[in-house]
């Protein structure tokens, strides 16, 4: 027959037990950091937009016409005024409807005889403090230009560069 | 003489069963919020729109006539190690008309490579 005595320290050793695992628990999982399961989704979205935009100002209305982005940069001083306002529309800072409140900050990169890379500005919505949480939409661009100070104007590849972030 | 009351002990057992499931179901709920690499971050860091960059110049630098290509190749390669910390390279850029190009991406973690025949 079931003896019913001592169930007063059936219940401390649970306790005990449930003590010492949730102390374990406690120490292992302390020397991880999770982060939240949708942390990056506006980056992601974020980045999206900026690429979608870039390739959409590097897609030329013919076979034989140049894109707006090659134009932006083989127009000599940099067209920035341009870029603004082609790149605003597109990702919806600008124009009608609803609006991001996204800032950024292009530039393109070029090669110089030395194979070093430098950036040109090209435009900037606002200043880099460095305290942006800032993602990055690239697109490689052939322009016929004399970039980077080569000395001759030839068919050369630049890597445009836009810092996109939401304030 | 005075004793322990020790009634009931069975009902506070069970009382104490069903509060720790309860607590252990709170610790997975808990834990379902937060993970090691969203999904998002996933595809943040696989180069997809790299790698389809990558090969949209390339396609676009067999057009130019040697031995202007050789100066975009470099610059292709170049840009892409110093800003895109990747290792890029393709062949037969100091031909022109190419009948066959190879075209390599690598950034450390992916890699890409794919072969274009042309006719």
């Amino acid at each position: 027959m079931v003896n019913s005595d001592g169930q007063l320290y059936t219940i401390e050793g649970f306790a005990a037990a449930l003590i010492m695992l949730i102390t374990a628990y406690l120490v292992v999982n302390a020397t991880s950091v999770y982060t939240a399961g949708d942390t990056h989704i506006n980056d992601m979205q974020l980045e999206a937009l900026g690429t979608d935009a870039l390739m959409m100002m590097d897609t030329p209305i013919s076979s034989v016409a140049n894109s707006s982005l090659q134009e932006i940069i083989e127009v000599d001083p940099v067209n920035g005024a341009r870029f603004n306002q082609t790149f605003l529309n597109y990702i919806n800072i600008a124009g009608s409807g609803p609006r991001h409140d996204i800032q950024f900050n292009a530039s393109y990169t070029c090669r110089d005889s030395n194979n070093i890379a430098h950036s040109v500005p090209i435009i900037h919505s606002r200043e880099l403090t460095g305290g942006e949480h800032a993602v990055r939409a690239t697109r490689w661009v052939i322009v016929n230009k004399d970039v980077c100070d080569m000395g001759s104007t030839i068919d050369r590849a630049v890597l445009v560069e836009v810092l996109l972030w939401r304030d | 003489m005075a004793r322990l009351n020790d009634d009931a002990q069975w009902i506070i057992l069970m009382g104490f069963l069903v509060s720790f499931s309860f607590f252990f179901l709170a610790l997975v709920i808990n834990q379902s919020t937060v993970v090691g690499q969203t999904t998002a971050e996933s595809v943040i860091e696989f180069p997809k729109n790299d790698i389809r960059d990558v090969r949209h110049v390339i396609g676009e630098s067999v057009g130019i006539q040697y031995p202007n290509n050789v100066t975009v190749y470099e610059d292709i390669a170049v840009l892409s190690m110093n800003r895109k910390s990747s290792v890029v390279d393709y062949t037969n850029s100091n031909t022109t008309n190419p009948t066959y190009i190879y075209v390599h991406y690598n950034n450390g973690v992916t890699e890409y490579n794919e072969n274009w025949t042309f006719y």
